[in-house]
């Protein structure tokens, strides 16, 4: 539909603006809720592009997991929370040099592919669909994740013990 | 099965009858759907605020029958038109922005928290195709959307720039991070079930009285029962409101119609839990005949709301570290435990 294409570049406008106000705000609060925005917008992306389990998914981990979890460390930590605080530091020369090297070869590689050039609308792809992808050929893979996020977990409560020992 | 009043066979005339009407005046089609869009979404709106306003009414009277008193009984019948005045009164009312409050996100947080309740009800199947969108992923998309609110609840309590409000947002926070996990694993073992992530899906799975899930899983249903309830931040597990200590928590600050706005959510958030309980359970529309599919869905409805009052009204406030307790050291692993217990059952059949 022709509509679509334009709500396309709103949610894209919308996503870098705000991905743009969560690395300058001043304030952490801020930066916080526009990261909010910025992946609600992505999740709004891919719903348009028919992949509605991945949308799900992605408001359902990033903004209601994640990003609440960065709000709530953000509230917690006295010194960055309610002050306007710079968001660079010496090393911001290094920083912008890495991220436009970065900007430059994805910029290059986006150039030089060739898209496919229909316009066939984009399959749905349902949840069962998405989990029999998952489970059969890159069960290897989800399976490493798991034990990351395992160790990861354990880590942290090692973490949280010690520091309730004392 | 057709009855006359099929509310969805309404909606299909009147908006063919639109597009009709549309066509002769040669305007673009998709303005059309946009119309139908905004249309649909007032619809709902409408709905979901008088069924607030009966609610509030309900509250009250219940809540004093429960304590011996008698309750709001002047305005209208039996006091029934006690929530329009309340209404009236708030819009009457002033809105006070705090002197050191951080003005845009402040402004921002009720809506938040409102969209996201509001959001939640467009995937709700009430009567056999009589849903505004089909989504294939229906309960996946509910739960996702109402974890949104709490983004509004932690806008409110930091900028309202209150102690009260920030530890009421933070406890809120705390609250719904852990009570997600159990209450989407119960949820998970009804999709199990069911085959399916698609509340209209779920419902047709249930046609026969034995083959309610709260039969076949009297576990994911207490749990689900109870995670939501602490969700939906009431008694017993009004913890982040708790007048005795936080006066009212991360609404403190907020005074006239962006009150009534945190008010409203809170109730569209009560009906999103008991008509999920409704579809999951209790066999959504499914009845014994001689009613309308929908009256039955609004019967169960109704009946799960008035136990969410009921407890409200009868249980004292769990402590903070009872609550976390109870999340994560109880209901949790059972849920876990559930969902372990459907797989083999279910790998056996």
């Amino acid at each position: 539909m022709m509509i679509d294409k334009y709500i396309i570049y709103f949610f894209s406008a919308a996503m870098i603006i705000s991905a743009l106000g969560v690395v300058t705000a001043r304030n952490m609060f801020h930066s916080g809720l526009l990261l909010g925005v910025s992946l609600l917008s992505v999740a709004g992306i891919y719903l348009l592009m028919g992949a509605e389990f991945l949308a799900a998914v992605q408001v359902l981990v990033y903004i209601g997991g994640i990003l609440i979890l960065i709000l709530f460390a953000v509230m917690l930590t006295h010194k960055i929370c309610d002050k306007s605080i710079a968001q660079t530091n010496k090393q911001k020369f290094w920083s912008l040099a890495a991220s436009l090297a970065v900007f430059a070869i994805l910029t290059a590689s986006i150039i030089k592919t060739q898209f496919a050039s229909n316009t066939i609308t984009p399959r749905v792809v349902s949840a069962a669909e998405a989990g029999l992808e998952i489970f059969s050929g890159n069960i290897l893979p989800f399976e490493a994740v798991s034990v990351l996020l395992l160790a990861a977990l354990v880590g942290a409560i090692m973490m949280a013990g010690r520091e309730n020992e004392k | 099965m057709k009855y006359i009043y099929d509310i969805r066979l309404i909606f299909d005339f009147v908006f063919s009858l639109g597009a009709r009407l549309w066509e002769l005046t040669g305007l673009p089609l998709w303005l059309y759907s946009q119309i139908k869009i905004v249309v649909i979404g007032s619809i709902l709106l409408g709905v979901i605020s008088l069924a607030v306003m009966f609610l509030i009414w309900l509250e009250r009277r219940l809540s004093a029958h429960f304590q011996s008193r008698i309750g709001p009984n002047r305005v209208g019948w039996q006091g029934s038109l006690q929530a329009v005045a309340d209404i009236v009164k708030l819009l009457a009312k002033e809105n006070i922005t705090p002197a050191n409050a951080d003005v845009v996100v402040y402004l921002l947080a009720p809506m938040v928290v409102f969209a996201a309740a509001f959001m939640a009800y467009i995937a709700l199947p009430v009567a056999p195709r009589l849903v505004v969108n089909n989504f294939s992923l229906g309960i996946l998309y509910i739960l996702s959307i109402s974890s949104l609110g709490v983004i509004g609840i932690l806008m409110a309590g930091w900028s309202s720039n209150n102690k009260y409000s920030l530890i009421g947002g933070m406890r809120s926070a705390a609250q719904m991070i852990s009570y997600e996990i159990p209450l989407v694993l119960a949820v998970l073992s009804v999709i199990m079930m069911a085959g399916s992530l698609n509340l209209s899906e779920i419902v047709a799975s249930q046609k026969n009285f034995f083959d309610w899930h709260i039969f076949r899983q009297p576990l994911a249903f207490l749990i689900y029962f109870v995670a939501a309830t602490a969700e939906i931040n009431r008694l017993p597990f009004d913890i982040p409101e708790a007048e005795s200590e936080l006066t009212a928590g991360f609404h403190t600050e907020y005074s006239g119609i962006r009150f009534g706005i945190f008010f409203l959510a809170e109730f569209a958030n009560m009906m999103i839990v008991a008509s999920i309980v409704t579809s999951l359970f209790l066999g959504g529309w499914h009845g014994f005949g001689f009613l309308p599919p929908i009256a039955w869905f609004l019967i169960k409805d109704a009946f799960t709301i008035f136990t969410l009052i009921w407890f409200r009204w009868t249980f004292p406030r769990f402590r903070m570290d009872q609550l976390m307790n109870l999340g994560w050291k109880i209901l949790t692993p059972l849920a876990l435990l559930n969902i372990f217990v459907t797989g083999i059952r279910m790998f056996i059949k």
